[in-house]
């Protein structure tokens, strides 16, 4: 179960997103907040989401139904509809991978410019191609069975790991890699006021270890009633944080080294092909790289999968708690997925702008895992569905932390909400169209909280859960 | 490196990589205790 769920967590939002994340947000100054959510936002929220899971035995629509009412299944709707936003999205990057995996094959990378692969490849059809294929073969899965993929993963994931150390040591021998961690870890105090860095460093710590996602509830639905919740959500949360420095490191040191001036260019948006561009790079400096890249491309296809999967695992379990057939939700989640990711295939500023208004709804579906727990009482649930099953008992300090999640989450959006309109005036700040802005979120979001409120009683299930120690 | 960075890197990674080492050698020792009972 633990290899299942660090399959889920290890994945792009490590090696994809994290380096492109912390570059776009100055490096150094990003790792001061992004260190601090992982205690008091990650790790609350992954026990919260386990115990909830463990207690409950429904997807979040139904977890949360249970917990706190049925006039609340909304909130379990929104944690759901947002990683299903980012599926939609998600499968677009599978996509890319399984593309790099044919690429390496055929030695069509790394060429003599870099970025000149991505660059051909980024938007066109063969994007839509290979999105086509990562959803078709996620969907198969999960009609299938993981067995298959459990088994490539349990391989396949250690020898990402290992290959990603090796790269690690690699890159910060390459002459000129100081540079690079010089920009990954030299914090600029002034940038520590910018919303901005404290809104990513929230929203990819989120990415990282999954937290706030609703996925974990989902694989906590099969956990046996004894299995340890809390030392699984420190390990979680530690291990995805451990990957994602070791892919700073390396794709930044490898930047720097070939590009001493990197600084200017990868600093703000446009850069969501940082690692694909970049490491075919290093494969270039090792012997017998073009192997370790089949492999490293593999591994990385296969940890996207994973994560791919327990996506599609999500909604197809919100659907079927809904009383639809599961053969019939599993088709209607691989349709939706292909459909709904086709904008982000073929446009980078969509795909863009869909990672920045759904990253950002992982705060906001955060914020209702704490107020379900705070609404149901803190006490007890951290006596009823925490403490019973774990050998570390957690005391009055994650009573505390539902309330600092709570209270991150709205200073957050209050304070992006004013700095945002004082830097760009309420109209331009206001602008529904543009890629990245606060219209666009706020209008996203309104329209799918809307529809969630105003269709909530057709959300409740009257459905019993499981109750017994199934798996 | 300058001493910023320096001072960054083993604060950041030793929380990280650190509390992980700590996290899988406790979760070893615990499951080796569970064995033994």
């Amino acid at each position: 179960m633990m290899i299942a769920m660090l399959g889920m967590a290890v994945g792009t939002g490590n090696i994809w997103r994290f380096p492109r994340i912390a570059a776009t947000n100055g490096g150094g100054s990003f790792l001061i907040p992004w260190i601090i959510f992982l205690f008091i936002w990650s790790i609350p929220l992954i026990i919260t989401e386990f115990a909830l899971g463990k207690a409950m035995r429904q997807g979040p629509v139904g977890a949360f139904q249970r917990l706190i009412g049925k006039k609340y299944a909304w909130m379990g709707a929104w944690v759901a509809f947002t990683a299903t936003a980012i599926m939609f999205y998600y499968s677009v990057v599978t996509g890319w991978c399984l593309r790099f995996v044919v690429a390496s094959v055929t030695g069509a990378i790394p060429g003599s410019k870099p970025g000149a692969f991505w660059l051909s490849y980024e938007g066109s059809l063969s994007s839509v191609l290979t999105h086509g294929s990562a959803i078709l073969i996620a969907t198969f899965v999960v009609f299938r069975g993981v067995k298959g993929i459990e088994k490539a993963s349990r391989v396949l994931i250690p020898s990402l790991v290992v290959l990603l150390i090796v790269l690690a040591i690699r890159a910060v021998t390459l002459p000129g890699a100081e540079r690079g961690l010089n920009f990954l870890f030299t914090p600029d105090w002034n940038a520590l006021a910018d919303v901005q860095v404290w809104l990513q460093a929230l929203t990819q710590n989120a990415w990282d270890t999954g937290a706030g996602w609703g996925l974990i509830v989902t694989y906590a639905v099969y956990m046996r009633v004894h299995e340890d919740t809390t030392l699984n959500a420190f390990i979680l949360g530690f291990g995805n944080n451990s990957i994602s420095l070791l892919a700073g490191i390396t794709v930044l040191c490898t930047i720097f080294s070939i590009q001493p001036d990197a600084a200017s260019s990868i600093v703000g948006a446009g850069n969501n092909g940082l690692t694909f561009i970049w490491i075919p790079q290093l494969f270039k400096q090792i012997p017998a790289g073009q192997v370790f890249m089949v492999i490293f491309f593999l591994a990385l296809l296969f940890a996207a999968l994973t994560s791919l999967i327990s996506m599609v695992e999500l909604v197809t379990r919100a659907l079927v708690d809904r009383g639809l057939n599961r053969k019939r939700a599993i088709v209607t989640v691989g349709l939706a997925g292909f459909v709904f990711g086709l904008p982000s295939a073929l446009s980078p500023d969509f795909f863009t702008n869909q990672d920045a208004v759904w990253g950002i709804g992982l705060m906001v579906s955060g914020l209702f895992f704490s107020l379900a727990a705070i609404k149901y009482g803190l006490e007890r649930f951290r006596n009823s569905f925490i403490n019973p099953s774990g050998d570390i008992l957690i005391g009055k300090g994650w009573n505390v932390m539902m309330y600092v999640v709570m209270v991150e989450a709205v200073i957050l959006l209050v304070w992006w909400l004013s700095q945002t309109i004082s830097d760009n005036g309420l109209w331009d700040s206001l602008n529904p169209w543009s890629s990245w802005s606060l219209g666009t979120v706020i209008v996203q979001w309104s329209i799918v909280l809307a529809c969630l409120i105003i269709f909530n009683p057709y959300l409740v299930s009257n459905k019993s859960p499981r109750t017994t120690d199934e798996h | 490196m300058n001493t910023d960075a320096i001072i960054t890197m083993i604060i950041i990674t030793g929380i990280v990589w650190g509390g992980l080492v700590f996290l899988v050698v406790y979760a070893m020792r615990k499951e080796k205790d569970k064995t033994r009972e």
